[in-house]
């Protein structure tokens, strides 16, 4: 569902999607290091994005069952719901991928960061 | 010296005359006065001590690190909008953009008609001790080399409609444009509490002690005579360490306006006023994105401003960088259309509107979460599309090609500025913002009677004779300026008169 979220190859650069990106890795840290209603949120909105989008466009849960179009078409709706609290529990989804993609030293560099003379995870720099 | 309270295993008894609870902008202004009358100083500061070293360009280790629960702090209402606050030694002064602003003299004189507080602020005073916190803090205008181009953007906004903008005065020395204000200046360039005032305290024998929680405050009779319990935090989960510190001559709550409410309830403190009045300045932002690239990683955090409706209109616009997650997290779309989006980042500026909102909500809870209940009024949310919609000239007067406004009910880009004024009728639910605030005042506030507020013309609390309110939980109302430097003026006022107080 993640790769749904930010696929690989979609783009020359940053060209990494979210799983490329280490969210699984991001995914097991963060459910050991975040603030309990931060866990009980992306725990929600996970389960939110897994059966309840399918059910905005008409088609039956889990989300898994579909392919890529019908997977993104699912969380566009539940993008754009007009329920507040499925909109608040996408948006948390999205802040957390974005922890960890916007984190990724490669994804910096294609999108411009700047180099950090303290980033142990630098890639290249003067 | 530095008391980590995690390390603590045993119970402490020891004495001060002075007990400051928060380290941030107040408590240390508070500490930078004492210390110079008295070495017997504690400030005592719920989250740990964390040096430029130790600050991470990361924005999750960060947020766990240097934020109240990782920036997870919630005011509900219609709208659940974050309230950011910092949490370490030097407070919210860690991972703000260092911006200065004396209180506005329209603001003052509002407090002096409607609160009768003129004679005990006097304005004169304040300015003094403004110098004196310029000086020292090196506040000045944010230079032309570090403006970077998310806000040498705006300064052409502000040529092109011919409307007040300008640099913002900063507290920094040698700051070199890192964009990294939110996270904690790396170089330490940013003039904290962390680095400048609360070291100068520490030099004269204050001790500061770290992730340790006031529990409560001992109160006997008319007097506060104790810090009773701390809670302090360890890795493997929470103990209690008991600590009691015994205050002869005064304690000083400069606890936020959000968690000086809490701690007062807790130490028998009654008024109908806790926690009452919450003001605050919602703030909502849109991204331009230009043909040419911006770099909004390179360049002040924050170092541009328009405060050309601050008056009329209530807001006031300003320009914000965003570390390349938040920045990520806030552009639309899913799958190829996200991506798309993020391929865009080095080429977006982000400007945010900062509303100085009539609303007043209420901070509630006795234990160790504060119960933060907040709505913007209707006439806010008219005062946000406005200024949302001024923003969005401005982007476009700089030459933005699109903007997305993040409002949901309107287009996820607006192409042609004609059509700036879909944000101006944007909705108007809450709801369809995406909010943060920073800026909070008013749940202690001061009142010459016990009846109309918290604390006297002397910051003290009202029937408590030595128990002062020192931050901006004292404030009548809100600003519409960010309020570090009149925070910090008015905590110094406050340190002289308790420095000053006949035993």
């Amino acid at each position: 569902m993640v790769d749904t979220l930010l696929p690989e190859g979609v783009q020359p650069a940053p060209s990494r999607g979210a799983l490329e990106a280490g969210w699984e890795e991001f995914h097991r840290a963060f459910e050991r290091q975040a603030v309990g209603r931060l866990r009980l949120g992306l725990r929600a909105a996970l389960f939110v994005a897994i059966w309840v989008a399918p059910v905005l466009i008409g088609r039956v849960p889990p989300i898994t069952l579909y392919g890529r179009e019908t997977r993104e078409r699912a969380l566009e709706a539940l993008e754009r719901s007009r329920v507040y609290a499925l909109r608040q529990l996408f948006g948390l989804l999205k802040l957390t991928v974005a922890l960890c993609y916007g984190a990724d030293p490669e994804v910096r560099q294609a999108i411009g960061y700047p180099f950090q003379h303290d980033d142990p995870h630098r890639v290249g720099g003067p | 010296m530095i008391v980590d309270g995690e390390r603590q295993m045993r119970p402490i008894e020891e004495s001060f005359d002075y007990v400051i609870v928060g380290s941030g902008a107040a408590g240390a202004t508070a500490a930078r006065v004492l210390s110079d009358a008295s070495s017997s100083i504690a400030v005592v500061e719920e989250g740990p001590a964390v040096n430029a070293a130790q600050f991470e360009d990361r924005t999750f280790p960060s947020l766990r690190r240097l934020y109240r629960d990782m920036g997870a702090q919630v005011a509900r209402g219609r709208a659940l909008i974050p309230v950011l606050q910092g949490r370490c030694l030097g407070g919210s002064t860690v991972v703000n953009s260092a911006i200065m602003w004396r209180l506005p003299e329209d603001v003052w004189a509002s407090w002096d008609r409607d609160h009768s507080l003129g004679s005990a602020l006097p304005l004169r005073e304040l300015h003094r001790h403004w110098d004196q916190i310029e000086e020292e803090l090196s506040v000045g205008s944010t230079p032309r080399e570090v403006w970077g181009g998310n806000n040498s953007l705006m300064e052409r906004a502000g040529r092109v409609m011919g409307i007040s903008a300008g640099p913002m005065r900063r507290a920094v020395r040698d700051c070199r444009g890192s964009a990294r204000c939110q996270t904690g200046c790396p170089f330490d360039a940013k003039q904290s509490m962390a680095v400048t005032y609360l070291p100068h305290a520490e030099r004269r024998g204050a001790t500061l002690f770290t992730r340790a929680r006031v529990d409560r405050l001992g109160l006997k009779g008319d007097r506060a005579v104790a810090v009773e319990r701390w809670l302090a935090e360890a890795p493997a989960g929470r103990r209690y360490v008991r600590l009691r510190l015994h205050v002869p001559k005064a304690v000083a709550v400069a606890a936020s306006a959000i968690h000086a409410p809490g701690l007062l309830r807790r130490s028998g403190v009654r008024s109908p006023h806790i926690g009452a009045h919450l003001q605050v300045h919602p703030g909502a932002s849109l991204i331009g994105v230009f043909d040419q690239p911006v770099d909004m990683w390179v360049g002040a955090t924050q170092g541009f401003e328009s405060d050309q409706h601050r008056r009329d209109g209530r807001f006031k616009i300003e320009s914000v960088s965003l570390s390349p997650e938040m920045l990520i997290a806030r552009l639309p779309g899913i799958g190829p259309r996200w991506a798309r989006n993020i391929t865009q980042a080095s080429h977006m500026a982000m400007w945010a509107v900062d509303l100085r909102a009539e609303a007043e909500g209420r901070v509630g809870g006795r234990g160790d979460r504060a119960l933060i209940r907040y709505g913007p009024s209707p006439r806010d949310m008219a005062n946000l599309r406005a200024g949302l919609r001024f923003t969005a000239e401005m982007l476009f007067a700089a030459g933005a090609r699109e903007v997305l406004p993040g409002i949901h009910g309107l287009p996820e880009r607006i192409t042609r500025p004609g059509d700036a004024g879909l944000i101006g009728s944007g909705p108007d639910d809450p709801r369809a913002y995406a909010f943060a605030i920073s800026h909070m005042f008013g749940t202690a506030r001061m009142a010459r009677r016990g009846e109309a507020g918290v604390v006297g013309p002397d910051f003290a609390v009202h029937g408590v004779d030595n128990l002062f309110v020192v931050d901006s939980s004292v404030f009548p109302t809100n600003t519409g300026v960010n309020p570090q430097l009149s925070i910090m003026g008015l905590a110094m006022h406050a340190a002289n008169g308790i420095r000053d107080r006949k035993a």
